[in-house]
């Protein structure tokens, strides 16, 4: 048993762990705690099958902006736990075993003994004499420069929806407006009251 | 690497790229009076797209498919006459949507921005010749969809159907996505072309149709095929009226072309692997379908489960796999796209601001209010049940013909023609409320002062009877359109 | 090196772990949400194992593919929840149901 083997069976463990950890909990927040740590521990799978540059792009995208993102709106909505775990204990045994199930056809079907052999080609990019993120990059600017298009406008639709949908302007909050600042005359905000002058002096 | 003779074949959806980013850039500029310019800017977007998508066929001598990026992009007759339906019924979308939309204080250029990145995604799922333009089309069309039915903000029904559309359209994403990841497994490639080839050539049959299965569903879910239809009453009935137009006519038009690059041109050599899955779907959405519309009192909700059976027909189509079984599915979905915005185009025109001409109770005594739109709505409700002479019978006769040729199919095809009866029943009753019920309100019906609305309204009604009496060219369009 | 068919095992673990949580929590949209990410998780893994294994580039890139348009999923999916939430100030699936038929 190499290493790597070693590690991969860590990590994998890890992994396994933290999912079922995911779907279980009872509070979000440990969830979304839970789901950085898969997404963690399969960043360091993907590094054991030489894709190093979706491994660093998993972290820094998911987990760096997608997570954070998910902790932010778990928070920013107060949320009841517990009426959300209603039917919990119903659906479980349910769920595991309707998961218990599919994954041995899907085993079955897939047959993972054919597939016991390791990889025939050690590192492909290493191959080529490149880098990890050298041989995506050029495959990605020269033959999937569409599909790489297509995702830029997938992204463009992401922020027009999320700003149609969240963005509103609320009548009650209060603006500055410079240039209106700058133009105010001294008519518009002095008035120079006459008062009668009482009697009597105020007390010192 | 790319050259100008690839970008040619792309024009009209960089052109609808281009336009898209400065209708965006230019609508910030436009004050709220004025957005009527926006409008008019996306209808003429849409009608340049047809120019440009018909102009090289008009001078002939175009090769028969054109490849482009590596074959990931296909440009053949079948994705130009998918495209340039989808452009029609969108700009008929546009035209009908707008009464609603002013009306409701949603009249914004997020409509109709949203509504043509929904047609690029659209056009490249018509157009892909790879698993990764058909996943990243669907998205686009997908998550544009999603916002558009979320649009209206204030509305708990709207946000509650967009959740319902999201997580159920999520999860038919991410089994698609496995099914294609199995699938790259067992080829190494993800071409759908030489898919086809090594599947012929007998590469790792199990693990294919392994994939294959997960890819089945995924697409039925798409479709809005029972039994995984669940969202669709929910979200025709929870989004706003102009959004259910949009996404009742276009996605199908889409969902059809991408089935057809996926298990035409990819997978046909598995034809004995998912044609008992099709057959399955189709029963059941037949049989559903036209069961649950009878219960249904809301008119956006029965269309809804209509919808559910139009898509067993169209299965049906799928079915046999010959080229005469995919042109009458072609003729189905590009027909059924024109009815079905006709169908919505009604309800919005019986809408007003503050009311919503959803129950089928509103539609009481149509006929004396306005006689020319009984027809109308007569006419589209005759066409889905398939009376002869309207399109829909063509439609639905192309079809059964095609099932039948299929072998031990007999069965299914008879199924089709006896819920297609049973179907008749609840489009008849609507017809019965229009013409033999009292109208609750004496007043005569206030039309909205759209000319543009009432003139291409009526177009698309008699479109209805046009076709279905003279829809021979274009099912010969078609039939050329999927022959190769 | 690591056989393909571990990875393959994991993937399928991971992808019915996926399905059990949509089944389980049905109720809590958050949670939803997150198992439709590990449902990505285990396509990726799928694809990156090929990848490897055929020393072919296109699996990889359907990865980077998929990971920007999952972030895209989950922000419009998140601002739908937010903009749910407002208007009916929860998230619980049970409580959504005005719609019947």
């Amino acid at each position: 048993m190499t290493i790597n083997l070693l590690a991969f069976y860590a990590f994998a463990a890890a992994m396994i762990g933290a999912a079922i950890g995911v779907i279980t909990m009872r509070n979000p927040v440990h969830s979304v705690l839970l789901l950085v740590l898969a997404f963690f521990s399969s960043a360091c799978l993907w590094l054991l099958a030489h894709a190093e540059f979706l491994a660093i792009a998993l972290i820094l995208v998911y987990v760096g902006a997608v997570m954070v993102l998910f902790l932010f709106v778990v928070m920013m909505l107060d949320i009841k736990i517990a009426p959300l775990r209603e039917g919990f204990a119903r659906y479980l045994p349910v769920g595991i075993v309707v998961a218990a199930i599919m994954l041995f056809e899907m085993l079955t079907l897939i047959g993972l003994r054919r597939f016991s052999t390791v990889p025939p080609v050690a590192d492909a990019a290493l191959a080529a004499g490149l880098s990890n993120t050298e041989w995506l990059g050029r495959a990605l600017f020269r033959d999937y420069l569409l599909p790489f298009e297509i995702a830029a406008m997938v992204l463009t639709v992401a922020i027009i929806a999320a700003v149609a949908l969240t963005l509103r302007n609320r009548s009650n909050t209060r603006k500055q407006d410079p240039s209106k600042q700058v133009l105010v005359r001294k008519e518009d905000r002095l008035r120079v009251v006459q008062m009668p002058v009482s009697g009597k002096e105020p007390r010192a | 690497m790319i050259s100008l003779t690839d970008l040619i074949v792309l024009v009209p959806e960089l052109f609808l790229t281009g336009a898209i980013c400065v209708l965006l850039i230019a609508d910030l500029f436009v004050t709220q009076q004025r957005r009527g310019l926006t409008h008019f800017l996306a209808i003429g977007i849409l009608l340049l797209c047809i120019v440009l998508t018909l102009r090289p066929h008009s001078t002939g001598g175009l090769p028969a498919v054109q490849m482009a990026f590596g074959g990931m992009f296909v440009r053949d007759l079948l994705a130009d006459l998918l495209k340039v339906s989808i452009y029609v019924t969108t700009a008929a979308v546009f035209i009908y949507a707008k009464p609603y939309l002013m009306a409701r204080n949603m009249f914004h250029g997020e409509f109709y921005v949203l509504c043509l990145t929904a047609v690029l995604g659209a056009m490249f799922m018509c157009s892909a010749g790879n698993l990764l333009i058909v996943y990243l089309g669907l998205e686009l069309l997908s998550l544009s969809s999603y916002a558009l039915v979320a649009l209206n903000r204030d509305s708990p029904l709207s946000s509650e159907a967009a959740i319902k559309y999201f997580v159920l359209g999520a999860i038919a994403s991410g089994m698609l996505l496995y099914g294609a990841s199995m699938i790259y497994g067992a080829t190494g490639t993800l071409d759908l072309a030489t898919i086809h080839a090594k599947a012929a050539a007998g590469y790792d049959r199990t693990l294919i149709s392994f994939g294959l299965t997960f890819v089945v569903v995924g697409l039925a879910f798409k479709l809005g095929a029972a039994p995984f239809h669940t969202w669709m009453p929910d979200v025709y009935e929870g989004s706003p009226t102009a959004v259910t137009l949009f996404i009742s006519s276009t996605p199908k038009i889409a969902a059809f072309g991408m089935l057809y690059r996926v298990l035409e041109t990819g997978l046909s050599g598995l034809i004995a692997d998912w044609r008992p899955m099709i057959a399955v779907l189709a029963f059941l959405s037949l049989a559903l379908g036209n069961i649950v519309a009878i219960a249904q009192s809301n008119l956006k909700r029965m269309l809804a489960y209509s919808t559910v059976s139009h898509v067993g027909f169209l299965l049906l189509g799928v079915l046999p796999g010959t080229p005469e079984g995919y042109a009458a599915a072609t003729f189905y979905a590009v027909t059924y796209a024109i009815t079905s915005t006709a169908a919505f185009g009604l309800i919005v025109l019986l809408s007003r601001a503050g009311f919503e001409a959803e129950e089928i109770d509103d539609f009481k005594g149509l006929n004396q209010r306005s006689p020319w739109y009984a027809l109308a709505m007569l006419m589209v409700m005759a066409s889905q049940a398939g009376v002869p002479v309207w399109v829909g019978f063509f439609a639905k006769f192309q079809v059964l013909k095609a099932a039948l040729q299929t072998p031990g199919m007999l069965w299914l095809a008879l199924a089709g023609a006896v819920f297609t009866v049973i179907g008749a029943f609840y489009y008849l009753r609507v017809i019965k409320v229009m013409y033999f019920d009292e109208s609750k309100s004496a007043d005569r019906l206030v039309l909205p002062a759209d000319m543009p609305f009432r003139f291409v309204l009526s177009l698309n009604g008699l479109a209805l009877l046009g076709l279905g009496l003279f829809g021979g060219p274009l099912m010969a369009l078609c039939l050329q359109a999927v022959s190769r | 090196m690591i056989p393909l068919s571990h990875y393959l095992f994991l993937g399928a673990v991971l992808f019915c772990i996926s399905v059990a949580g949509v089944f389980i929590n049905r109720k809590n949209l958050i949670v939803l949400l997150m198992s439709i990410e590990l449902m990505l998780l285990a396509v990726n893994m799928n694809f990156i194992a090929f990848s490897t294994y055929y020393g072919d580039v296109a699996g990889q890139l359907f990865v980077f593919f998929i990971l920007t348009v999952a972030a895209a999923e989950s922000a419009i999916g998140l601002a739908i929840i937010v903009a749910l939430f407002r208007n009916r100030s929860t998230i619980n699936v049970g409580e959504i149901d005005s719609m019947k038929g």
